[in-house]
């Protein structure tokens, strides 16, 4: 390319600050937030792949009990049969109330059969001067360096740990640090105690929580043999496999929501690419008039969008780091709220994601250049110095454009009803949906803008006629800008309704299941996951306090069934509960009760749609603490507190089957008559000094939907921030729009109209291209809605939600757009009122 | 029933099908081995001083003495034997149990698992085909899984053991196996027990309380089997059980010993042991024992004998290099011996790297030709033995 046209390009770009500083903030946005969903996503895939290496080691199987662990007594048998290659574990989950709350992983080791099986600590450890306390004293710890770094906690230090109802005051033996070059975040939520005290810590003296070991195929058999009832030995991987299947689909959710901000901002660079172009087509005849070759001009086009897009891309990557840094935090909270605990410390950029972003801008800015180079290269000059010759190949695009937008939207809708229970077609076949509508914007934008124009009267409203005219003039420029933001504001409305839903259910599901006046819970209870063991004996200690009418127990605890894991709900069997929480039932809630009370249990909605099974169903078979047993099944009820299904028995039934005799929460119910605040603070005084935690009704509930509000953050912050970057393309497109009828503006004002009136009429036409997108996405959105609560949620988690509209993300929606429409007229006003019109008319 | 919770889901939902595998892939990154990591523990603890020392001999009774000694830190129970299948073959075993203490008084615990008592052990084999292997197991001192005792005498860790016959510990059932290899013997002791050193104390270092107690059973009578993979060897021979305990620091500038346990055909055994430093010296508590075939014993001090080594072996493991061979001469007894390995490699490769090996004897006792086997232990030749001991 010869160097006056590089001049040529270079001075284009600089002379136009305005277009070439919109394209590049559209490169800039779009690829911030690929990058940001993309380094929230590998750091946190590879936060939960380092932690379960580090613990699983070289584990290839584990021995696990019911919910009270392993005898320890078989863990000495199986050593003393020669069985070497075994470690003894037992854990428990704890909150260091010095550390912001944070919950933590004690993990009860023997120092010397661990270092077999994980390479944590080595096999000489026990051999340097102190490591002896670590046997000796009941309340030693080793914490990792990392936790020490963040804590500013040191060798000989003490720090507070809250496991169930104790308080534990742990003395800090040793800070781990591990080997150089190590990435050791993976540790950083782990505490280290000998087995015996975590034993005594956790109240759990003669149980393990797991016994972990490497074993060949062939000593399977002679393990398997050797299991007391209730313990089973399944594969390592397979309990990684649990945990990873649980965490992959919130995984899939985050790639989904990756992939609509790539989506956005491919539609976004695109845009920008694509007007910086189409406007300076007359420049670039004018190029082809003065002898350049066509060759020459399509490289130009090509290469300098290529230039673009590259810088960019560059720009945008430290903001999409630097966004992604909190879009991990919301993605760790959410894990640790609901699937286990993970610490993701670092959030690098990884070269993968930037490569990744870089390529993808580019290739949308060379996508998006293309048309126009090959047809500066095509086209004789003469045709380019008609605007009409653009336009008449806009509209045969658009009739294009609609007929593969029908076509997807079709592909799409076949694809969900054929999707069945896959959740990666279901999505794939509301992807076609959306993007069919989108392609069906430019037609349905023209139909309805020129609908209006006719419905309108033709003397009054002249202004309004002009400046639906003007609008659909600029259509060929504005229409993918108009489906992006389209999009962008239907997945708003969409999944703003699908959460309104969602929340109203659970919110209606809470009315029915929270019914006690006060809880006693460890301060574990956080999530959906029941940690923390209370000791069985608050149940009478509480029931003594003046003013309590009953105290109800309540147990959660994994348990295996025929069909997987589940969880139990160990209830108290006293209190009926209400007929409006069964889903499907054999009778009505007073005989579904009795059933219960006579040894049936009750599963979850959730458990009956993650099986594929159908009410009336033949008994369920739990491993319990006796072996497999076979229960009854009365009635579907519904629970939005666990995906994995659970299963309701009486706590009479539990403690049949089962030897677990700690519970996970309290319900407490007034007498009638007694003062609310005399009993809370009667519980309050009888709780003192062991880390339980009292909530009233209404704390609980909070705590429930804050917690839901929480995990849905990062789908909130992304919609909001995808609707700001397409607002940011619509703003740009239509700011560049204005900017290029400078001259036509100009004109009118010489011809007599003030630049009061011009303003509004700018005003008016962005305010109309605003409403435009607000009103094509309101049917998509409340589409996606539905599709999303009756469709993916369902084959997903397995929970019916029905499908409440609202009005509040709709006009959230309309207002967002409006907000971009006018703004991007500010500048073009403001001109209007300011730059001298001679300038004006000269410009160009 | 708990608060609920919602789950993230569905979330998002959006898009993608194509996209999602080709995606999916790209999130995959490699997870990088962990290696051990370092503790740095908190300064203060349990000090050797806190255990009694040894400062005086003192009179032994069995089985009691045969159990554990726990008011003293360290305590260790040897078994080593020659052993001669049918047509010759010789087979060298060592099944040692070592007890660390961890503190001399430790209070009560609710965990059967609570422990302030750590055992390891060594178990060793050499075979007729030259094939030796050395193995090593760690232990808490707690709930069964390894532990020693005095009535009946037992000693064990996990499934290596040696368990009494009868009240006094005159007869013992070994017992080990590791991977395809077994050992099932029964020993039986033709001597009373020896109180080795002067009167049962053995000196480390010339000062007050750097001694232990050390009680043999310098000849036991050996019989069983042998099992590697599939195959079983009947064998008989004979054994050697060492028994010390005591709370010893290595003076500075040692860096281990030699050990000599020979059983010679004329009925007599001949224990000796030299403290080696750095510069290569011997320490003058250097001492032995010879005993009697009626059982009676003569101490020998540094000056009673000399050991001249007349071969040496590196090991291909560690590097170090061990004498491999030599000419003992303790001219009060009238014993002039040679001593060879019977095969150069018996290094056991444990966190405390030694040389533990079968040898055979042969020299003159009295004037008269004799043959014998024993057992030799070479320490601090790999690494110093600063720090354990």
């Amino acid at each position: 390319m010869s160097r006056t046209l590089l001049l040529f390009a270079w001075r284009d770009l600089v002379r136009r600050p305005w277009q070439s500083g919109l394209m590049l903030l559209g490169v800039v946005l779009g690829v911030a937030v690929m990058v940001s969903i993309d380094v929230a996503n590998v750091s946190a895939r590879r936060g939960f792949s380092l932690s379960t290496e580090a613990v699983v080691g070289r584990a290839t199987h584990r021995i696990e009990g019911g919910p009270s662990g392993v005898p320890e007594a078989f863990y000495v048998q199986l050593r003393t049969l020669g069985w070497q290659d075994t470690a003894p574990i037992v854990e428990g989950i704890a909150i260091a109330p010095d550390l912001q709350d944070r919950p933590l992983r004690l993990l009860g080791i023997d120092l010397f059969s661990d270092a077999v099986i994980r390479p944590t600590f080595g096999l000489d450890a026990w051999t340097q001067a102190g490591a002896e306390r670590f046997f000796l004293e009941p309340d030693a710890v080793i914490i990792p360096a990392g936790l020490a770094r963040e804590g500013g906690l040191l060798p000989g230090d003490r720090f507070r740990l809250f496991l169930g109802n104790r308080v534990a005051d742990l003395s800090i033996l040793g800070v781990w640090t591990p080997p150089e070059n190590d990435p050791s975040e993976a540790l950083d939520d782990v505490v280290w105690m000998d087995i015996a005290a975590a034993q005594e810590l956790t109240g759990t003296t003669g149980r393990l929580t797991r016994i972990d070991l490497i074993a060949a195929r062939d000593d399977v058999p002679g393990i398997a043999a050797l299991l007391p009832p209730g313990v089973s030995l399944v594969p390592a991987s397979q309990q990684a496999e649990t945990v990873r299947q649980l965490s992959d689909a919130f995984q899939l959710n985050l790639t989904a929501l990756s992939l609509l901000a790539l989506m956005v901002g491919m539609f976004l660079i695109y845009n920008s690419t694509m007007f910086h172009v189409v406007q300076r087509r007359q420049i670039l005849a004018t190029l082809g008039v003065l002898g350049a070759e066509s060759g020459q001009i399509a490289r130009l086009i090509l290469g300098e969008a290529a230039a673009v897009a590259t810088v960019g891309a560059v720009l945008g990557l430290p903001f999409g780091w630097a966004l992604g840094q909190t879009a991990v935090r919301l993605v760790t909270q959410t894990i640790n709220d609901f699937y286990f605990t993970l610490s993701v410390r670092q959030a690098p950029l990884e070269p993968a994601t930037a490569a990744k972003a870089v390529a993808i801008a580019l290739g949308a800015a060379l996508l998006a250049a293309a048309g126009p180079a090959l047809e500066a290269a095509r086209i004789p000059p003469v045709a380019a110095f008609q605007r009409s010759d653009l336009e008449e190949r806009a509209s045969r695009g658009v009739g294009r454009a609609a007929g593969a937008g029908l076509a997807s939207l079709a592909a799409g809708a076949l694809l969900l009803a054929a999707a069945q229970r896959s959740l990666a077609l279901s999505l794939g076949g509301m992807f076609g949906v959306l993007v069919g509508l989108a392609l069906m914007v430019p037609l349905s934008s023209r139909i309805l803008l020129l609908g209006l124009v006719r419905l309108l009267p033709r003397l009054r409203a002249s202004r309004l006629r002009w400046g639906l005219r003007s609008v659909v003039r600029s259509l060929s420029r504005t229409s993918v800008a108009l489906a992006a933001l389209m999009v962008a504001l239907a997945v708003t409305i969409g999944l703003g309704t699908m959460i309104a839903s969602f929340r109203q259910a659970v919110d209606d599901w809470l009315d029915l299941t929270l019914r006690a006046d006060v809880y006693v819970s460890s301060p574990l209870g956080s999530g959906s996951q029941p940690r923390g063991d209370i000791s069985p004996e608050w149940e009478s200690r509480l029931g003594s306090v003046p003013g309590v009418a009953r105290v109800e127990p309540f147990r959660a605890a994994q348990v295996a069934t025929e069909f997987g894991p589940a969880r139990i709900s160990a209830v108290d069997s006293y209190r009926i509960r209400d007929a409006r929480l069964y889903r499907s039932s054999s009778g009505t809630a007073e005989e579904v009760w009795n059933e219960l009370r006579q040894g049936s249990v009750l599963v979850s909605e959730s458990f009956l749609q993650k099986h594929g099974l159908r009410f009336p169903m033949p008994p369920l078979t739990l491993t319990t603490d006796r072996g497999p047993r076979s229960f009854s099944v009365a009635a579907v009820f519904y629970d939005y507190s666990s995906e994995v299904g659970t299963v309701m028995m009486t706590q009479e039934v539990y403690h049949q089957f089962w030897s677990d005799r700690w519970l996970s929460s309290l319900g407490v119910f007034l007498a009638p008559q007694a003062s609310f605040e005399d009993v809370a603070r009667g519980v309050r005084n009888v709780l003192a000094g062991t880390g339980l935690h009292v909530t009233t009704l209404g704390d609980v509930r909070q705590r429930a939907l804050a917690i839901f509000d929480r995990s849905f953050e990062v789908t909130s912050a992304l919609r909001l921030l995808s609707v700001l970057v397409a607002g940011v393309g619509m703003m740009s497109a239509l700011l560049a729009l204005q900017l290029e009828r400078a001259r036509e503006v100009a004109t009118l004002q010489v011809l007599g109209m003030t630049p009061r009136e011009l303003g509004a009429q700018i005003l008016l036409e962005n305010g109309i291209m605003g409403v435009l997108a607000a009103l094509l996405s309101v049917p998509t959105g409340l589409l996606l809605a539905w599709i999303l609560t009756k469709v993916i949620n369902l084959r997903s988690f397995g929970w019916a939600i029905p499908w409440s509209p609202g009005l509040e993300p709709i006009a959230i929606a309309l207002g967002l757009s409006l907000l971009a429409a006018w703004a991007a007229g500010l500048y073009p006003w403001w001109r209007v009122s300011r730059a001298p019109i001679a300038e004006r008319l000269r410009a160009d | 029933m708990r608060p609920p919770t919602a789950r993230t889901v569905m979330i998002l939902l959006l898009l993608g099908l194509g996209f999602i595998g080709v995606w999916l892939t790209t999130q995959v990154t490699a997870v990088p081995d962990i290696r051990s990591g370092e503790v740095q523990f908190a300064s203060g603890g349990v000090r050797p001083a806190d255990f009694a020392r040894v400062t005086a001999p003192r009179a032994f009774s069995f089985p009691e003495d045969h159990g554990p000694h726990p008011a003293f830190r360290t305590e260790w129970w040897y078994f080593t034997g020659n052993l001669f299948a049918q047509g010759g073959s010789h087979f060298g075993y060592q099944l040692t149990l070592f007890r660390t203490g961890l503190a001399p008084h430790a209070g009560e615990r609710a965990s059967a698992l609570a422990t302030d008592q750590i055992y390891f052990a060594h178990f060793a084999l050499s075979r007729p085909n030259g094939a030796y292997d050395s193995f090593e197991r760690y232990s808490r001192g707690a709930a069964g899984l390894a532990g020693s005792s005095a009535s009946p005498p037992e000693f064990w860790l996990e499934n290596w053991s040696v368990r009494a016959l009868d009240d006094v510990g005159d007869a013992f059932s070994l017992s080990a196996s590791q991977g395809e290899l077994t050992l099932d013997l029964l020993l039986t002791s033709l001597k009373p027990v020896v109180a080795q050193g002067e009167a049962g104390m053995s000196r480390k270092g010339p000062e007050a309380g750097n001694a232990s107690y050390y009680v043999s059973q310098t000849r036991l009578a050996t019989e069983g089997t042998v099992g590697e993979g599939g195959r079983m060897w009947q064998v008989e021979g004979t054994s050697w059980f060492d028994h010390e305990w005591g709370t010893t620091v290595l003076p500075p500038q040692v860096v281990g010993w030699d050990w000599f346990g020979l059983q010679l055909d004329d009925d007599r055994e001949l224990m000796l042991y030299r403290i080696r430093r750095a510069d290569g010296s011997f320490a003058s508590v250097s001492a032995g024992t010879l005993v009697e075939p009626d059982g009676s014993t003569i101490h020998l001090t540094a000056e009673d004998f000399a050991i001249e080594s007349t071969a040496e072996w590196r090991s291909p493991r560690s590097g170090a290099t061990y004498p491999s061979g030599w000419r003992i001469r303790v001219p009060t007894a009238g014993l002039d011996l040679e001593v060879k390995p019977y095969q150069a490699d018996q290094e056991v490769d444990a966190q405390i790297v030694y040389w533990e090996g079968a040898v055979r004897v042969m020299g003159r006792s009295r004037g008269a030709e004799v043959l014998g086997v024993g057992f030799v232990e070479l320490t601090g030749y790999a690494e110093a033995m600063q720090g354990w001991f």
